[in-house]
């Protein structure tokens, strides 16, 4: 089980701690409806993409179309970090991308509604270069009326 | 990844994410996370295990209620390790003879391939538009002559990663995903052929070429063995 950084091997860890971010101002939180009501969309930074897309490349921080039918055997992975495992990934799609989860959320009206489009972007990515491509992401989200992202790293 | 939380909740959309790394979401204190200790590359945990991974959507999803952050909140479940036969020993003979190449490797496992990949219904290899052989391929000539451009050769090795632990996930005793990796790493020509390519590609004067191969090849829990190889 993975814990705090210096509870993992060591390798791991200290690659971990190279890994630079940023400290943000506090962003405030929005209000908003029950969550019953809302419309909900998924944003992986798992650099996914459906066979055949442009793969992810170092300093990529575009992002990828995942429109909610696409068959599970269309997604691939193109993160350029060798750094994760994949062989989960491998074996279920949802264990990174849990698109089936949220779809039987749905179904149980816990969640209102799924986006009919859902996202990755490549979380290597240095964040000035995701900033433009996530305002113009926001658009997209609010014209096809979501009003929730689940992010989901890898 | 919490870098987007702040992007889209800035620009009106309302976030949650999981986070895998406490400390670095921490750092960048996004509006809303739900911690996980899960394996990086399994945020939902548990591979094939729904009402695990629906706990865990459900519990990120229900902190959009909260407007008090930025929030960190602790999940509450653990993965529990697979269990790790030692001695574990690839069933499928794939010692190389004298006469073996890369090439009759690939060749060898594509039947488990075929097995794998009609078992789970789909495969995560398609990312270089490559068939194997010729995925296989390019690795040889790099090793062996002048290098391709860094960017297909990455998506080739990815690809070809990718193929031989689907392989290895349909041997008749397949073990434990960290048995397949450690076979991967330690007994497949492919390993061996990334290993002898780490040095050349660290030495090239594109920087392309130098990203792949200090950074973007061999993951840093195997880097070790670049140096015995």
């Amino acid at each position: 089980m993975v814990k705090r950084l210096d509870e993992m091997p060591e390798v791991e860890a200290n690659h971990l701690r190279r890994i630079e971010c940023p400290t943000y101002d506090d962003t405030p939180l929005l209000p908003g409806k029950p969550l019953a009501e809302r419309r909900v969309a998924i944003i992986s930074t798992a650099g996914l993409h459906r066979r055949g897309d442009r793969p992810f490349r170092p300093g990529d921080g575009s992002y990828r179309v995942i429109p909610e039918q696409t068959p599970a055997n269309e997604l691939v992975m193109s993160h350029i970090s060798v750094n994760f495992d994949r062989t989960g990934f491998q074996q279920d799609l949802n264990v990174a991308f849990p698109i089936d989860r949220l779809r039987e959320l749905v179904a149980d009206d816990t969640v209102g509604s799924m986006a009919s489009v859902h996202y990755s972007f490549m979380g290597a990515f240095p964040p000035e270069a995701a900033q433009p491509h996530a305002k113009h992401l926001a658009g997209l989200l609010k014209a096809d009326k979501v009003d929730a992202a689940l992010l989901v790293p890898v | 990844m919490g870098a987007l939380g702040h992007f889209l909740e800035r620009e009106g959309i309302p976030t949650v994410g999981i986070s895998l790394v406490r400390e670095h979401t921490e750092t960048v204190r996004p509006p809303r996370a739900l911690w996980v200790t899960f394996d990086l590359g399994r945020p939902l945990g548990i591979p094939d295990d729904p009402p695990f991974q629906r706990r865990v959507v459900k519990a990120a999803l229900d902190l959009l209620a909260r407007t008090d952050g930025p929030i960190i909140v602790d999940y509450p479940e653990f993965v529990t390790e697979e269990a790790d036969f030692t001695g574990w020993a690839c069933p499928i003979n794939l010692a190389p003879t004298e006469v073996d190449t890369l090439a009759a490797e690939i060749d060898r496992l594509a039947a488990w391939y075929d097995r794998a990949s009609a078992t789970n219904g789909r495969t995560t290899v398609g990312v270089s538009g490559l068939d194997m052989p010729a995925a296989g391929m390019l690795v040889t000539q790099a090793l062996d002559g002048e290098l391709p451009a860094a960017q297909a050769l990455k998506e080739a090795v990815d690809d070809l990663k990718a193929y031989y632990l689907e392989a290895a996930s349909a041997f008749p005793d397949p073990g434990t995903a960290k048995t397949r990796k450690e076979w991967f790493w330690s007994e497949t020509r492919l390993a061996a052929a990334l290993l002898a390519l780490q040095p050349k590609l660290a030495a090239s004067s594109d920087p392309q070429h130098r990203i792949l191969g200090n950074l973007t090849l061999i993951p840093a829990t195997e880097r070790h063995r670049v140096d015995r190889s």
